[in-house]
C-alpha cells in the first residue's frame, strides 16, 4: 500500500480554499496568518493530538511560471496542503485529530470549501478523506517506532547516558545498588511530550539554515 | 577551466603562506574618499597568488572588507544590496543561527567586534616578529598619511616554536592543519583525502566555485555574488573568529575522565578529536601515534570511515570526524562536498608547557579564519548542523565535544568495543573549552576588484 510505510502512514491531503472576493483578509491569508503563530515544538496541535511524527501544513497558491521554455499553467484553487507521518490507520488518527484539537482543525480549515466541523466527528472523517491523494512515496525518519516508543526510547537514551556519565568508574555494588534504582525511577518517570526532545533554537526556521 | 589567475587572487585564498608570524589589522574608514586612496596606496603592495618559485618573501599583506566597511567606502547601493544576507548582517546577527549563546554571546564579545565598527581586516604574515612589524609599520604610514583609515585594534598570533622550528600545534596540544580541501585550477602540493571522494575511492579537487566567486561550484551552478561579476569574480568570503581557548578547565577535564578511562589519557585526548596529538589519525592507528603515518602526506589523510561505521576506532562525534564526515553519511561522501571550508589562521597567547600551571583567563587561543564562497552555505552550515547539533551524525542534541557551547551540560560518546583498552566511555557535564571573543564576515576581493573600489569603478549596471 503506497500510503504506507513499514507501520508509519504517509498522509496527504489536498483541501481547495475558499475563493471569495468580499472576504478580507482572503480566506488563504487567513489561513497563513494562523499557522505562521503556531508553535512547532510540545505546544503545537500535533504535538497535542496524538499519532503524529512529523506533520506539515502548506498553503498553496497556484504554480508559478518560471519562463521560457515552461508553458504557463495554473490550478483551479488554491488548496491547503496538509502532510502527515502518523502512527497507525488513517480512521483512527483523524478521530484523534478531531477529538483533541478540534478547534485549532475548524481555524484552519473553517477557510475550506465544504468543511462539516470537527464536532461532527464522522463528517469530518469523510470529508479528510475526501480529500486525500495517494502519496505513493514518502520519507519518514522513524525507525518503524511509534511516537509512544520513540518518545520514550529517547528519555530512556538520555537518562541512561546520563547514568553512565555519573557512574563511570565506580564500584560493582555502588553500580548495582544505584542501577536499582535508577530502573525505578525511569519506570515512574511520565512520557516526555512529544515536540520537546529537540533543541532549544532562538530561530525558527525548522532546522536548515538556508 | 585548467588554471587560474594567480596574479588576480589575493595570495591568502590561494594558500596557506606557512609563515610562523601574523598580525591582523582592524582599520575604521572615515571617509569613502579617503580611505579609497588608502586602498590605491596599498594596492600593488597585496600579496597574491603568484607562485613565489623558491623566492619566499619576508612578509606577505591582504585585505579584506566587511559590508559596513564597503557601506563606507560608497560602493553603489544596487552593488551593496546583492551581497548575500548572511554577509549584509555580519556575524554578530547570525548569532541565533551560529549558536553563538552563552559564554559565545555577541554581549561577552571583545569591544572591537562588539561595537561593528571594523570596516577592513589587513592581515599580515612573517617569517618573524621583526618582518610582520615592518610591513605592519608601512600599512599604518600609509593609513596615516592618505587619513583613510583609524586603527580600531589588533591580533597577533604566531605558531609555537621548538627548537627554532615553527610547529603546527595549538595549546590543548593538537597538532593543528590537516583538512584544507584542493579546489580545481588551485596549485598546490595536494594529497589523497583533501578533495571530495569519487566512487572508485580515489580523491579529486572540488569544484572552484567553492572556493572563489565567479566559477562553477559543485552543483555546476555559479555561487551568489554580488554584482558586476569583475567585483565578486576571483573574490571569496572570510569568516573571522577568535576563539578564546579555556587550557586550564581543558586539562582538568582531560585528566578527570583519563582518571576513569581504561585506554589511557593519550587515547582518550585522541577520541576527543579524532587524531592523536601528533597529528596521527585514529582510524589509520587505533592504538597509539605513529609519526611515520602523521608526517606521510600520502596516509596522514588518506582515510575514510566506512569500515568503521560504529565508531570503534574514531568516534563518531570526534571534532574531525564531525567538521569533515568524509563519506560518514554514505552515497559515497557526496553529501558533504558543498559544505567544506578553507581554514586559516594561527594560535595566539603563550604556550604552556604540559604541567605547567596555567589559568582559563590568559589570553590564549586560536585565530579562525574560513574561506568560503557561501557564507551561509559552508562556513554556517557547518556550525550550526556539524558542531551545535548533532543529527546528521545521528548523535541527537549532542554538540561538538571540542567547540561546542555546552554550558556545563555537554556530553560526548566514545564508542568502543569489547577489547579492554578500548572500551566505550560517557563523557558528560562538558564545560566550554573554547569560547567565541568575537570575529565578523569579510569579502576578500580580487586585485582587479580591489583597484575598482579604490578609483571607486564599480558600477552594477
Amino acid at each position: 500500500m503506497p500510503n504506507k510505510n513499514g507501520s508509519v502512514y504517509g498522509l496527504t491531503i489536498l483541501s481547495p480554499i475558499i475563493e471569495d472576493e468580499k472576504a478580507t483578509p482572503s480566506h488563504d491569508l487567513q489561513i497563513r496568518n494562523y499557522l505562521s503563530k503556531l508553535s512547532t515544538r510540545e505546544d503545537s496541535p500535533f504535538a497535542l493530538a496524538p499519532g503524529t511524527h512529523l506533520a506539515r501544513l502548506v498553503v498553496m497558491d497556484d504554480v508559478i511560471y518560471v519562463g521560457m521554455p515552461a508553458c504557463e499553467e495554473h490550478l483551479k484553487s488554491k488548496y491547503l496542503i496538509f502532510e502527515s507521518n502518523l502512527d497507525g490507520d488513517l480512521d483512527g488518527y483523524l478521530n484523534g485529530l478531531a477529538a483533541s484539537i478540534p478547534e485549532h482543525l475548524d481555524a484552519i480549515w473553517q477557510h475550506c470549501v465544504g468543511y462539516p466541523g470537527a464536532g461532527s466527528r464522522r463528517a469530518f472523517v469523510d470529508y479528510m478523506k475526501a480529500c486525500q491523494i495517494e502519496t505513493t512515496f514518502f520519507f519518514a525518519a522513524v525507525n518503524d517506532k511509534s511516537v509512544t516508543e520513540t518518545l520514550r526510547a529517547l528519555q530512556t537514551q538520555t537518562a541512561v547516558t546520563d547514568f553512565i556519565a555519573r557512574h563511570q568508574g565506580a564500584d560493582a555494588s555502588t553500580l548495582q545498588r544505584d542501577f536499582i534504582a535508577f530502573l525505578g525511577y525511569l519506570k515512574s518517570l511520565p512520557l516526555p511530550k512529544a515536540g520537546s526532545m529537540g533543541p532549544h533554537r532562538p530561530i525558527e526556521t525548522g532546522g536548515r539554515n538556508e | 577551466m585548467s588554471k587560474l589567475n594567480e596574479t588576480d587572487i589575493q595570495g591568502f585564498v590561494l594558500r596557506g603562506y606557512n609563515l610562523p608570524v601574523a598580525r591582523y589589522l582592524f582599520l575604521h574608514f572615515e571617509g569613502a574618499k579617503h580611505a579609497r586612496s588608502l586602498i590605491a596606496r596599498l594596492l600593488g603592495h597585496v600579496t597574491t597568488g603568484q607562485r613565489w618559485d623558491g623566492a619566499k618573501p619576508q612578509s606577505t599583506m591582504n585585505i579584506a572588507f566587511s559590508q559596513r566597511g564597503l557601506e563606507r567606502l560608497e560602493l553603489p547601493d544596487a552593488t551593496l544590496l546583492t551581497f548575500p544576507v548572511e554577509f549584509q548582517q555580519g556575524m554578530k546577527h547570525r548569532a541565533g543561527i551560529l549558536g553563538d549563546d552563552g559564554l559565545n554571546a555577541p554581549e561577552r564579545w571583545d569591544e572591537v567586534w562588539r561595537a561593528e565598527r571594523v570596516h577592513a581586516w589587513i592581515g599580515v604574515n612573517g617569517l618573524n616578529a621583526e618582518a610582520v612589524e615592518a610591513r605592519c609599520a608601512e600599512v599604518l604610514q600609509a593609513m596615516s598619511e592618505t587619513g583613510g583609515a583609524i586603527l580600531l585594534g589588533s591580533q597577533d598570533a604566531a605558531a609555537e616554536m621548538v627548537n627554532g622550528r615553527p610547529t603546527t600545534s595549538e595549546h590543548f596540544g593538537y597538532t593543528d592543519g590537516f583538512g584544507n580541501p584542493d579546489y580545481l585550477g588551485v596549485e598546490r602540493s595536494s594529497q589523497p583525502g583533501q578533495g571530495k571522494l569519487l566512487p572508485d575511492g580515489t580523491w579529486a579537487p572540488l569544484a572552484t566555485g567553492e572556493l572563489l566567486l565567479g566559477y562553477a561550484d559543485e552543483a555546476g551552478e555559479l555561487p551568489v555574488a554580488p554584482v558586476p561579476h569583475l567585483l565578486a569574480s576571483n573574490g571569496t568570503f572570510m569568516v573571522y573568529r577568535k576563539l578564546h581557548q579555556n587550557l586550564a578547565t581543558f586539562r582538568a577535564y582531560l585528566d578527570k575522565q583519563a582518571a576513569l578511562y581504561p585506554g589511557g589519557k593519550e587515547k582518550l585526548a585522541a577520541k576527543f578529536i579524532g587524531r592523536w596529538r601528533d597529528g596521527t589519525p585514529l582510524e589509520l592507528s587505533p592504538d597509539g601515534p605513529n609519526p611515520s603515518i602523521a608526517q606521510d602526506s600520502l596516509r596522514s589523510t588518506n582515510f575514510t570511515y566506512s569500515a568503521d561505521a560504529d565508531g570503534a576506532r574514531c568516534p563518531i562525534g570526534a571534532h574531525l570526524r564531525r567538521v569533515h564526515p568524509r563519506d560518514s553519511f554514505g552515497f559515497n561522501g557526496r553529501l558533504i562536498n558543498r559544505r567544506r571550508i578553507t581554514r586559516r589562521g594561527l594560535p595566539y597567547g603563550r604556550f604552556a608547557a604540559e604541567g605547567e600551571p596555567v589559568s582559563d583567563s590568559e589570553e590564549r587561543g586560536v585565530i579562525f579564519m574560513a574561506l568560503n564562497a557561501s557564507l551561509s552555505r559552508q562556513f554556517e552550515f557547518v556550525q550550526q548542523q556539524w558542531i551545535q547539533y548533532g543529527n546528521d551524525a545521528r548523535l541527537g542534541n549532542d554538540k561538538d565535544m571540542l567547540i561546542g557551547s555546552h554550558g556545563g551540560r555537554g556530553r560526548f560518546m566514545v564508542q568502543g568495543d569489547a577489547t579492554t583498552t578500548n572500551p566505550p566511555f560517557m563523557c558528560g557535564n562538558l564545560p566550554d573549552f573554547v569560547e567565541l571573543r568575537g570575529g565578523e564576515y569579510f569579502f576578500l576581493p580580487s586585485i582587479t576588484a580591489l583597484g575598482m573600489i579604490a578609483m571607486g569603478l564599480v558600477d552594477p549596471r
